[in-house]
């Protein structure tokens, strides 16, 4: 009879100054995944993150529904930020179908994924606070996330899933007077996330917590395959926005946030500076956005596949970089759809950065890679 | 930076906003305010209108029965049935209107946009709890109301910072 058991559920034997522990998957620090560590007193020996407690089959799922349906359920995995989820989706299922998309609907939907990035940002900022023992740090991002999600909820009509980008455009125009309320709230948010420069980044008590923790170097950063603020955080200059431009973005300014450090703080820092540049793309967006035209191309309700065909597009949501690869068979559902996420790449460097660190920096470590949970289980 | 001039930077940057209006909204007393009167689609030019997506609201002097906003719904959240109704119209023959369960629904709006003849809109209603099941499936009679949404407060922005004013 085989009675092996799932690795860590298995009784080892282990030293005996070593113990194992599970943090997780109820563990309000963990999220809904469990990390299993073994430690020698305070320090971490080994860890062994095991995630896919909310796996949901979104993958096998849009086999089933057509490329119109299969809106409302992708952009689950990330409810805070389902326009950029949707977004390489979106792209792809564009280039299957020979969409040309108006220019208004483009400009649109680089406002929308910025903001919704910001959202999600401020979210993850208000965990990590939380997670150091910092309430002001989760009360302020919590409250100000407010003004965005307003703002979205103008725009989209929910204010999360928000099921806005639709393949050829946008699912509705923009309300009356929105530009102003837009610059407004936009200008007011970046006053705002400005001061947490004091009271969080700036503060001895939060780097002496998290600099020099975790340091992921240069080189194991690209060996590992981690992406966006992980990658940029350990010095390589590598923005989608920038390296790959998708949509208007070849037409926007935008500058890439690097940071040579590679340890927690800097893997911190680069998600707010992100905030802080998104703010300028909303605002050049709003600028050079066409005052007027159409915003969604008419498409047949259940629009086909010219035959076999792949395409793969990828974005820069607020973990990394996010694909869509999508197979088409010339039926009205995608044969084949494998997203692939940011943050189960940067998952991968957890047990390469936690070894050796003590129990205390795991949550400082942890959050710092920008990692969330259901989208990694997909 | 000296670590006693960061830390008094970082508690008097907290400080300050004792002085600073409250921003959180007092919910059940106030109520957010909305544009427009919730979302809508024009299937001559295809593209909505924007507003939020509430309960929805259906005209019965519109809907033919045509069971494509029940389609859409389809792998989506299956949310809606078509039912009879007792009323007879000419438009309406075969006498079914689509009857909405509030416990699926999950407010993408499709339905909306494969509506072709104006029948089907969502309001600014979000308050939907109820003490039972059954109670948050709504036939065509309950959807044809038009709800009543207070609305009161907006974000305001002042020097001194934002509120729910």
């Amino acid at each position: 009879m085989n009675n092996e058991l799932p690795p860590g559920l298995a009784l080892q034997k282990v030293d005996e100054r070593i113990m194992t522990l599970n943090v997780g998957p109820q563990h309000p620090g963990s999220g809904h995944m469990r990390i299993i560590v073994q430690i020698d007193g305070d320090y971490i020996v080994a860890c062994d993150p095991d995630p896919g407690y909310v796996h949901r089959g979104e993958e096998k799922m849009a086999e089933y529904r057509n490329y119109i349906t299969n809106i409302p359920h992708l952009e689950r995995p990330v409810i805070h930020d389902s326009c950029n989820i949707l977004y390489p989706y979106v792209l792809g299922v564009e280039e299957l179908l020979g969409i040309e998309v108006p220019e208004r609907a483009k400009y649109i939907r680089v406002i929308a994924s910025e903001l919704n990035r910001c959202v999600y940002t401020m979210y993850w900022l208000a965990i990590y606070g939380i997670f150091l023992g910092h309430s002001t740090m989760f009360m302020w991002p919590a409250g100000d996330r407010e003004l965005l999600i307003d703002l979205l909820e103008k725009m989209t009509g929910a204010r999360v899933t928000h099921a806005h980008f639709v393949p050829g455009g946008i699912r509705n125009d923009l309300p009356p007077n929105f530009e102003d309320v837009c610059l407004r709230q936009v200008n007011y948010f970046e006053k705002r996330i400005k001061e947490y420069a004091a009271i969080f980044y700036d503060n001895p008590i939060l780097i002496a917590r998290t600099a020099n923790t975790g340091v992921l170097s240069r080189q194991d950063a690209i060996r590992l395959g981690t992406t966006g603020s992980v990658l940029r955080a350990s010095g390589v200059d590598y923005d989608l926005r920038k390296k790959e431009p998708y949509d208007v973005y070849d037409e926007l300014d935008v500058h890439s946030n690097v940071m040579n450090e590679g340890d927690s703080y800097a893997r911190s820092k680069i998600p707010w500076l992100d905030m802080l540049e998104s703010c300028n793309i909303i605002r050049q967006a709003l600028q050079k956005m066409p005052k007027s035209g159409s915003v969604r191309v008419k498409l047949k309700p259940n629009p086909k596949g010219k035959g076999f065909d792949s395409v793969y597009k990828r974005v820069e949501s607020g973990r990394g970089s996010l694909g869509c690869y999508i197979v088409s068979d010339g039926k009205p559902e995608p044969y084949r759809l494998k997203l692939s996420v940011g943050s189960f790449r940067n998952l991968i460097a957890l047990p390469y950065l936690l070894k050796g660190e003590k129990l205390g920096n795991m949550p400082a470590v942890y959050w710092s890679l920008n990692y969330w949970p259901v989208e990694a289980d997909r | 930076m000296n670590t006693a001039t960061g830390i008094i930077k970082a508690l008097n940057s907290g400080i300050k906003h004792l002085a600073i209006k409250r921003f959180t909204l007092r919910y059940p007393e106030e109520k957010l305010k909305f544009v427009g009167d919730g979302y809508q689609f024009d299937p001559s030019t295809g593209v909505g209108i924007a507003g939020y997506k509430g309960r929805h609201m259906l005209f019965h002097d519109h809907c033919t029965g045509c069971q494509l906003c029940s389609i859409a719904c389809e792998g989506v959240a299956e949310a809606i049935a078509m039912v009879k109704v007792p009323e007879e119209y000419k438009h309406n023959k075969k006498a079914i209107m689509p009857q909405i369960d509030y416990g699926k629904c999950v407010f993408c709006g499709l339905c909306v946009d494969a509506c072709p003849f104006y029948a089907l809109y969502m309001t600014n209603d979000y308050e939907l709890s109820s003490f039972s099941k059954e109670g948050l499936i709504y036939t065509p009679a309950q959807l044809q109301v038009k709800p009543f949404v207070s609305q009161d407060s907006e974000i305001k922005i002042t020097d001194r910072g934002a509120t729910h004013g």
